[in-house]
């Protein structure tokens, strides 16, 4: 939208709003202002709406959770309400004693009755996970009280979703892996590397994250996450290992790390379906031999597309920034003939150029990348020979680096190459300095060449590590190094550890040795609390985020029918995109004699991963798609609040939430057929034709 | 003159009659033997209208304890009693009241923890929840289970103690055993427990937040008030029961002796087995020994100073356990010894471990124990190493 449209309607809906809405609604907060949530936070505004609603005679029972901590960390308030909190899963229980207090207190004279109500709080897990069975004994006893589920789906934490694990397929992001996985693991009791089936990925929403770094390795994970670590127990005794949580880690504490992969094997390619002449719009085609597995020479050439080399599919074009005369461009040319059988197409000054749309096709499948920008290491590559490996780097240093002395230098736009490199080296016995980020003005020279526009590039050094003198320095040595038999890992020193902002966050559950190897370090897997909550289908928490997999989605327990299954006497859904609607159906509950359940629907920005801003339009969204439709039930008789003939596809829905972006398409037309499937039942119930 | 009918009544029902008479406003709870009968009695009392109270009959002890915490917080006189199981499934709330100084009573008919499954008593359950804040005392006959239901809701409802209380009766032994007791007057008994007023009730017309989010800035403090508070509760729980004394008669303290004159050699129980523990000490005193008895009527908050007194001029303690702290041997010696850890003159203590899951101890067995101390008592002065025996063992 044009700003100055936008800006137009915005104060003349102030105006409007300033106009009519104190009539309409209370300016009374007994919500009051000034608590903790996040910017955006759906659930703070239902909380709000809410309370107006409520009025001043009430006394609220709040569970634990967001809303108990963002508005009443002591020794303030945000209540200007009776208000009381006692744990997590209980608040069916608590309202109930209160009630009845109330009427015996009351009846026995000792209190005037002032028609006091009585309301609890809680969010999705306190309600439909382990607060179901107070809050359905409640209902079940028939306790006059309201019952307000704030549902915003949260989840616990671990690791950021960009990190790097070591599974027998090589790396793979985090958000990569699948159920039934095999990743690297670490054996406590032989100090061994393991093999191990990853048994769920799970996604924890977005969550505090700090860094740990070591002269060599650096890891971001939530401040709860456990890492190995060295625990000395004196001289003359042996030293052990245990677990300890980010947050407790000091610098100077050893962590577990890895150093070895060990030998690997070379890697068989998936055929790709070759152009042959007589497809469509194809009368000509250079001929070329693919390779079907690695070799150090494939690996090599490789090494010098990542720094110098793209792809254009569409034209069948390969080609490489190599000036004329260098060591690099005749090595290529070498390379290119003794792999391929042919000889590079065209050259000029500063390019070669392969034409062969198979070539292009083949190296494009192999998952380089094709921009300086985000070339990267595809994960197998971490599974080579190291043979095939050192031609790689071999490669990359044609390229893009160059030697000083022992160390080598690597030069690169691209940080996830880095990272990956990085990770690469380390498992093959080279010592890895930090990313060093730099900017580059235009103009400058950078490893020979002159800079074209201005650039940002980061760069990292590496050295084959010197073997331990063990002969000569073994206990010593021991002591330092608690691991130093190990052919796989090793310790390093923690140099830092430090907050690093909120990212999304992801974490495995790995069979046995509960644990994996991220970013090159040795980490634990914790318990996750999977909630069974988000409109029809936890698919979002609890499935394992992988290419084809809704395997682990369970669709949502539907805590609305819930309640009405106990036969209460009003039932409601809500959200606070349609306040006065939440409203209503807030004092209709509190009115009612009897218990009262109504199901808030809270966008949660921060566990969403959604544009702050968008909170309310999001709400809107489930609404408009069916995914969670507004309706009562009053006695027993359903009535839709709204009703679309034509609900939104729910990919409107998903789509500025970054919880469902791993989601394929076939997940959301499944989750759309459902959607469907399920509004039309209720449609049903409520007689609409 | 006291108007006082002498009536023989069932544990359960005199902990009922002392509810009843307490005028208690809210009552939930859920039923698990051994403690099903004081439930059974109380909803009959609510459901006859011999007592106005919300009875709620929850879905589970942790409900029965949320509800018991919510009614207290509403400013309501609150009752409820579990066993065993029950009040471990309660455990997470029962740290709610002591640190929100809501003083709910409970009764509680102990029991052994499953597994192996056990209905029986022994004091499993009771240690269990030892150092979560709240009164614990226990009775060792039916009179002294309803005297101490009584006193327990003046103690808790002081307005300077406002801490939850338990009182601790042995399962079956206790709960289901009939014998013949005092039955103070309605009236007399109304002049003891004065109407109940919480401070600060959940009232919209005073509204206050309660429970409230405790970063680390600021948690140690309310905890060290809540240690500072619990502090205060010993001299109103000797007055509660001084007052009781002068108005029915029968005085209780915190650690009550029996022919411990000049004894040199004491044994030390708590519970019903006290009574058992008595015949014992009659018999042996009969044989001309030097015994006597100590009973723990107060478990929290430890009576050290009453204890240390009444273990002056004792030479061997010898003390029983109905429970295990594995790795560990019995909670109450450990507790007993770190008690007279800093003394100059001090006891030698023997702990046995026995009555588990409600394995019955006969007279002989405490005279059993009390002659295999002294034998133990010479192998300590020898330097060896003596561990806590489980007696009554079959092997
Ligand atoms: S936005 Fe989400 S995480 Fe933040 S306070 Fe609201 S509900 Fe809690």
């Amino acid at each position: 939208m044009e700003g100055g449209y936008a800006l137009y309607t915005m104060t003349k809906k102030k105006e409007e709003t300033d106009l009519f809405v104190p009539r309409l609604v209370t300016t009374e907060e007994n919500f009051a202002p000034g608590h903790r949530a996040c910017i955006g936070c759906g659930e703070a505004l239902a909380v709000r709406h809410v309370c107006k609603a409520l009025g001043r005679n009430v006394i609220i029972v709040n569970a634990t959770g967001c809303i108990e901590v963002f508005s009443s960390v002591l020794p303030q308030t945000s209540w200007r309400v009776p208000w009381i909190h006692t744990i997590f899963e209980n608040v069916g229980a608590v309202v109930s004693g209160i009630e009845s207090a109330y009427k015996a207190r009351v009846r026995k004279g000792k209190i005037p009755d002032k028609n006091v109500k009585f309301v609890g709080f809680a969010g999705d897990g306190g309600t439909s996970d382990i607060g179901l069975q107070a809050l359905s004994g409640a209902m079940e006893r028939g306790h006059n009280f309201l019952y307000c589920c704030f549902d915003n789906e949260a989840y616990m934490n671990c690791l950021p979703s960009s990190s790097l694990i070591m599974t027998e397929e090589g790396l793979k992001r985090i958000i990569e892996l699948k159920k039934g996985e095999k990743v690297y693991a670490f054996d406590q009791k032989n100090h061994e590397l393991v093999v191990k089936r990853c048994e769920g990925v799970f996604d924890n929403g977005t969550r505090e994250i700090y860094e740990l770094r070591t002269l060599h390795h650096q890891i971001e994970a939530t401040p709860n996450h456990p890492f190995l670590v060295l625990k000395r127990s004196g001289r003359g005794r042996e030293n052990e290992l245990m677990w300890k949580i980010l947050s407790d880690i000091r610098p100077g504490d050893m962590v577990v790390v890895l150093k070895d992969l060990g030998e690997g094997e070379p890697y068989k390619f998936d055929p790709i379906r070759k152009t042959v002449v007589g497809d469509y719009k194809v009368t000509h085609v250079n001929e070329i031999e693919l390779p079907a597995g690695t070799s150090p020479d494939l690996m090599k050439y490789l090494g010098i597309y990542v720094g110098d080399g793209w792809t254009r599919v569409k034209k069948g074009e390969i080609g490489f920034a190599l000036p004329e005369g260098t060591e690099e461009r005749n090595a290529l040319i070498q390379l290119h003939s003794d792999i391929f059988g042919n000889s590079i197409g065209r050259e000029d000054e500063m390019y070669v150029y392969i034409n062969s749309v198979n070539l292009a096709k083949f190296i494009d499948h192999l998952g380089f990348g094709s921009g300086a920008k985000d070339k990267t290491i595809p994960g197998w590559v971490f599974t080579l020979p190291k043979d095939e490996k050192e031609s790689f780097v071999a490669g990359l240093l044609l390229s893009d680096g160059y030697k000083t002395g022992n160390s080598s230098r690597y030069v690169s736009a691209s940080k996830e190459l880095l990272k990956r490199l990085r990770l690469l080296l380390q498992t093959m016995e080279y010592r890895v300095g930090k990313i060093h980020l730099q900017r580059k003005e235009r103009g400058t020279v950078c490893v020979d060449r002159t800079l074209l526009k201005d650039a940002e590039w980061g760069a990292i050094a590496f050295s084959k590590r010197n073997a331990w003198n063990t002969e000569k320095y073994l206990s010593q040595y021991k002591y330092q190094n608690f691991l130093i038999e190990s052919e796989h890992f090793e310790m390093e020193e923690v140099k830092e550890v430090r907050a690093a902002g909120k990212e999304p966050t992801f974490d495995l559950h790995v069979e046995d040795a509960h644990n994996f190897i991220a970013d090159g370090v040795v980490v634990h897997n914790t318990g996750i609390q999977r909630s069974s909550s988000t409109p029809y289908g936890a698919w979002t928490t609890t499935a394992p985020v992988g290419k084809k997999s809704i395997g682990q989605a369970t669709w949502k327990k539907n805590m609305p029918e819930i309640a009405v299954a106990h036969k209460i006497p009003y039932v409601a859904t809500a959200c606070p995109s349609y306040p006065f609607d939440l409203m209503d159906k807030v004092k209709r509950g509190l009115e009612i004699e009897g218990p009262a359940y109504v199901h808030i629907l809270s966008p949660c920005p921060t566990g969403w991963r959604s544009p702050p801003e968008l909170t309310i339009e999001i709400g809107r969204l489930a609404v408009e798609t069916g995914v969670f439709p507004l309706y009562e039930v009053i006695n027993g008789e359903y009535r839709l609040s709204f009703d679309f003939t034509d609900l939104k596809p729910v990919r409107e829905y998903m789509k500025p939430q970054r919880r469902f972006r791993h989601l394929t398409e076939d997940v959301i037309e499944k989750i759309q057929a459902r959607v469907e499937e399920e509004y039309a039942k209720l449609r049903e119930k409520a007689g609409v034709k | 003159m006291k108007k006082e009918k002498v009536v023989g009544l069932e544990g359960s029902f005199a902990v009922s009659e002392a509810v009843r008479m307490a005028n208690a406003d809210v009552i939930a709870a859920y039923p698990i033997t051994p403690q099903t009968h004081i439930v059974e009695r109380l909803s009959e009392m609510v459901a006859e209208g011999e007592l106005d109270a919300e009875f709620i009959c929850v879905e589970s002890e942790h409900s029965a304890m949320s509800a018991c915490v919510g009614a207290s917080a509403g400013g309501a006189r609150v009752f409820t009693c579990t066993a065993g199981q029950g009040l471990e499934l309660m455990h997470e709330v029962l740290y709610i009241p002591s640190s929100m100084r809501l003083p709910v009573v409970a009764v509680v008919a102990n029991r052994a923890l499953s597994a192996p499954l056990s209905v029986w008593c022994d004091h499993s359950d009771m240690m269990a929840v030892r150092d979560i804040g709240w009164i614990q005392m226990l009775a060792e006959n039916n009179q002294q289970a309803f005297d101490l239901t009584l006193c327990a809701f003046r103690i808790a409802e002081d307005n300077e103690v406002l801490f939850p209380t338990m009182v601790h009766i042995d399962g079956f032994h206790l709960s289901h055993v009939i014998e013949d007791m005092r039955l103070p007057d309605a009236e007399e008994v109304a002049g003891f427990i004065p109407d109940y007023k919480h401070p600060f009730a959940l009232d919209p017309d005073k509204p206050v937040s309660m429970g409230c989010y405790g970063p680390p800035f600021i948690y140690p403090e309310t905890k060290r008030a809540q240690e500072v508070a619990f502090e205060k509760v010993m001299p109103k729980i000797l007055e509660t029961w001084k007052v009781f004394g002068d108005r029915f008669g029968r005085y209780y303290a915190p650690v009550e002796k029996y022919r411990m004159g000049d004894a040199k050699i004491a044994l030390l129980t708590m519970g019903s087995y006290s009574e058992t523990a008595m015949l014992a000490i009659d018999e042996l005193r009969a044989k001309g020994e030097d015994v006597g008895l100590i009973r723990l009527r107060l478990w929290r908050p430890f009576p050290f100073k009453e204890f240390r007194e009444a273990v002056k001029g004792v030479e061997v303690l010898v003390v029983l356990d109905r429970c295990v702290s594995f790795g560990m041997g019995g909670p109450v010696c450990s507790e007993v010894k770190s008690a007279l850890y800093d003394q100059q003159k001090k006891p030698h203590v023997v702990g046995f471990i026995g009555g588990l899951g409600g394995r019955d101890i006969p007279i002989e067995g405490f005279e059993y124990m009390i002659q295999s101390a002294l034998e133990k008592v010479k192998a300590i002065e020898r330097g060896e190493e003596v561990e806590t025996e489980m007696i009554g063992i079959r092997e």
